[in-house]
């Protein structure tokens, strides 16, 4: 039944559509330099000339940044949640309702075509030679690319589902300024996308450690540079798996409450 | 005497190409190319005080850029512009107390408050006095049914309510000058009829010069004694509304279904021009022939199921008057169909 | 004087537009608590290990967070909706303020008035009382003058980007994107003490884009801190930094306009 051709047209023509918007390439490619800057400088300050902190080398640690924030570039590339509340309000994606697509897959795809538009333009470029001219630690074993790509590809689907669900919450709430903050602190804090998960207060850690977040930065971050290793690195990506799961149903749960609605209220 | 005097008026932009396909989308993240876009070509006309003008093309003809050099929100590239004296642009604020401005798709009013409240904070933006003010007010109240929703938020008004309190607050200043652009656009003909009563009347009793751009033939059939005509940014015609309508407004198009369509349909004084699934659209001069005279020699051959008969439309005649200038030979207009 | 009354009466047409609203008003005030609280987080969880960022303590950083927060507030209230000039552009309901015989710019800095940083008022507030207790900060007049003065330094300093970043949409048709990509990482950096940052980049804070002088510079006076490669007491500079790059950005809002008015776009 999955219609491939159809999503594959989907992801081509947002990766067209990206390039029309050449002012977003490069004005997401800038603040994601000043944070890149931002969150390096602050490492550097709190390692403040030591070799080491907590068991992790201040090469590891400035590493994990590094590819942090090229994370955080790919995911920032997909819709954003406000563009989603946005098409909620205005009956964007009700209207979608009609058409002979899944709406939350159709949206996933679109987002593969601008990331990928933005990666090899934008971020790649950047950070090939930000690896090449920062005295940074790369993994050695080509399995552990391989696992880091994994690990980065099912965060960014538990990123996508969580984000998606958020969005659609629109349909149920009035005002959704609170939402949109929780949300963020979230996922800037609890994913461990600026401070990892080993130098939090225990009970936060394993606070931490019970939620999805992790699996977007934390977990893939971890893994390329090495933190998470050996039969580690599997349990970790089967943590993500169980994630990607429970993420998913819950989009999709509330995907159908909504479609429900606008069925039977017309939005 | 003159209160706008345009001369020789020119407005040119820079547009950026778009590029299409795979590399030019590459290419266009680099760098992008331009061309220069005339939107008013040269035009020059002047209006006396207390006539009522209408302002009529096609879109994107340069009206609203013309308009907008006339109020002072842009600059012109070429020529000059007066209004009551004033050069718009180098006097923005001066100009704007000597004219008031409706956009028909876009309120000035604040959104989200009671009516009322826009009415006085424009008071205070162009120092109305209060006894002038409230003189205005009775009078606009009177006329435009204002007091039926002035406690109402703007947004929740209906689009023919909005319109009247747009152009009550345009005149709370007295201006001697009104710009319409567009006033009547998506009303319904009652509301249609009630602004355009409204628009005739100020202008005989204040004697305000209107200038206005509109869509609708009825509009300009009804207000405007004279019309101004631009096309691809140059004037095409400037003078009377009558005889345009004389010259171009007979024509009339017949559309009829046919029940069957096996013989060919011969008329005289008439002539089919399209022809799509047993509907045929007949051109005909009102003139020449009337429209029952066009059915009787229909019926003559054929059995009608249905019939419109359509009046022709101003883009139409603007093409025309483009196309083989105003003292071109008379040929039936093409109709736009479907409409 | 005209435009003082004007701007009253403007303003609070404002506010009324702004309390029909009132659940979305009280939403975003949540809203920016909740967000304000979740950096404030973010900073205890980066010093629990390691207790300093570039010798500033905690208590230290959420002082010199609280001011940049207060005049973020007051920057709101005023010109947050300058960002938004450009779709004020492109839906064509710029023009209603060039068409009225008042000064465009003061036009539309009066036509909203955003009364929702009380949460910024309240978060800062409380910051301010609990780390004076904890730092024992001894507040005289004079430290409080220099704190308002500070303060309202920070409000023109933010509020002339605000006005520069709305003057791009005269040249390019875009502001609010500017907005997320100049204004939202630049307010973010100066969440930190700069010292910590690359000597460039606290230059450039300092003399281009004079960020600097919103909180790190004050906050170092009044903290007693360091302010290695400037000089001691630079921050009592702040409200004249702020009322020449307000000037500034006045005039490069002035001068977008007339482009503006040569372009239509």
């Amino acid at each position: 039944m999955f219609n491939y051709r159809l999503y594959w047209t989907f992801a081509k023509k947002s990766f067209l559509r990206s390039a029309v918007y050449r002012f977003d390439v490069w004005s997401r490619l800038g603040s994601n330099v000043i944070f890149l800057l931002m969150w390096g400088s602050i490492w550097t300050a709190l390692y403040a000339g030591r070799e080491e902190a907590g068991g992790v080398s201040f090469q590891a640690m400035l590493t994990y940044i590094v590819v942090s924030q090229f994370l955080s570039g790919v995911n920032g590339a997909g819709t954003p949640l406000w563009e989603i509340q946005e098409k909620v309000r205005t009956g964007d994606i009700s209207l979608e309702l009609m058409r002979p697509f899944d709406v939350p897959l159709r949206y996933l795809f679109a987002d593969f075509g601008s990331v990928f538009f933005y990666m090899i333009t934008a971020l790649l470029p950047l950070y090939i030679i930000l690896f090449f001219f920062m005295d940074l630690s790369l993994p050695n074993d080509p399995l552990i690319w391989l696992a880091f790509s994994f690990a980065a590809f099912i965060g960014f689907l538990i990123r996508y589902c969580i984000e998606m669900a958020f969005g659609l919450l629109t349909f149920f709430l009035v005002e959704t300024g609170g939402v949109e903050d929780i949300f963020y602190f979230a996922m800037s804090l609890l994913s461990g996308s600026v401070i990892p998960l080993w130098f939090f207060p225990g009970w936060l850690a394993s606070f931490a450690s019970y939620l999805p977040f992790q699996g977007i930065y934390y977990i893939p971050n971890a893994i390329f540079i090495g933190e998470i290793a050996g039969y580690q690195i599997l349990t970790s990506i089967g943590v993500q798996l169980f994630w990607v799961v429970v993420t998913y149903i819950f989009l999709r749960l509330v995907w159908n409450k909504a479609s429900q609605k606008v069925v039977v209220q017309g939005g | 005497m003159a209160i706008i005097e345009v001369d020789q008026l020119m407005k040119e932009f820079k547009v950026a190409k778009r590029e299409t396909g795979f590399l030019g989308a590459m290419k266009s993240l680099v760098k992008r190319e331009f061309y220069t876009k005339h939107a008013v070509k040269d035009v020059s006309f002047t209006v006396d005080k207390g006539e009522m003008v209408g302002y009529i093309g096609p879109n994107g003809a340069g009206k609203s850029t013309t308009i907008k050099m006339l109020t002072g929100i842009l600059v012109p590239s070429g020529g000059t512009v007066k209004v009551n004296g004033i050069v718009p642009y180098e006097n923005r604020q001066a100009n704007a107390k000597n004219i008031g401005v409706v956009f028909g798709q876009r309120t000035q009013l604040w959104w989200d408050l009671p009516t009322i409240e826009s009415f006085e904070l424009l008071k205070e933006i162009y120092q109305v006095s209060h006894s002038r003010y409230k003189e205005n007010m009775d009078t606009f109240t009177e006329i435009l049914g204002l007091d039926e929703f002035i406690n109402t938020p703007v947004r929740q008004l209906s689009l023919g309510q909005r319109m009247r309190a747009d152009i009550a607050a345009s005149l709370l200043h007295d201006p001697p000058i009104l710009f319409l652009d567009e006033p009547t656009i998506g009303l319904d003909v009652v509301a249609k009829e009630r602004m355009r009563t409204f628009i005739k009347e100020i202008n005989k009793e204040r004697d305000i010069t209107v200038i206005l751009t509109t869509h609708d033939m009825e509009d300009i059939e009804q207000l405007c004694k004279r019309m101004v005509l631009i096309d691809h940014g140059q004037k095409v015609y400037d003078g009377e509304m009558a005889v345009v309508k004389n010259r171009f407004g007979k024509i009339r198009t017949l559309v009829v279904d046919l029940e069957q369509h096996s013989k060919p349909l011969t008329l005289e004084k008439a002539e089919v021009f399209k022809e799509e699934a047993g509907k045929y659209w007949i051109r005909f001069n009102r003139e020449d022939i009337s429209a029952s005279g066009v059915i009787t020699q229909i019926t003559q051959t054929h059995n009608i199921k249905d019939l419109t008969v359509e009046e022709p439309e101003i883009e139409s005649i603007i093409s025309r008057i483009y196309q083989e200038g105003f003292d071109g030979v008379e040929q039936p207009i093409p109709v736009k169909s479907g409409s | 004087m005209r435009y003082i009354d004007l701007y009253f009466k403007l303003v609070a047409a404002g506010i009324r537009a702004q309390l029909q609203y009132r659940f979305a008003f009280f939403m975003r005030i949540v809203g920016m608590l909740t967000s304000y609280a979740g950096t404030a987080i973010t900073m205890w969880v980066m010093l629990y290990q390691f207790q300093e960022l570039g010798t500033w303590n905690f208590y230290e950083m959420l002082f010199l967070f609280a001011i940049a927060v207060l005049s973020w507030g007051f920057c709101i209230i005023l010109f947050f909706h300058f960002r938004s000039l450009d779709t004020y552009i492109l839906n064509g309901t710029f023009d209603r303020f060039l068409v009225r015989p008042i000064n465009p710019f003061f036009h539309f800095m009066a036509m909203k008035f955003d009364v929702a940083s009380f949460g910024q008022f309240i978060f800062s507030i409380f910051i301010f009382i609990w780390v004076s207790v904890e730092l024992h900060i001894h507040w005289t007049i004079a430290n409080v003058l220099f704190l308002l003065a500070a303060v309202i330094g920070g409000v023109l300093i933010q509020g002339g980007l605000l006005v520069i970043i709305s003057a791009f949409a005269f040249w390019t048709t875009k502001s609010e994107q500017f907005y997320w990509v100049v204004m939202y990482p630049a307010r973010n950096l100066t969440n930190y003490p700069l010292v910590i940052y690359p000597k460039m980049v606290q230059w450039f804070t300092a003399f281009v884009v004079p960020f600097g002088f919103v909180n790190y510079f004050p906050a170092s006076v009044i903290l007693g801190k360091e302010t290695p490669y400037f000089p001691e007491n630079i921050g009592y500079f702040s409200p004249l930094v702020g009322i020449v790059f307000f000037i500034i950005a006045y005039y490069i809002w002035m001068l977008g306009l007339s482009r503006y008015k040569s372009t239509g776009s």
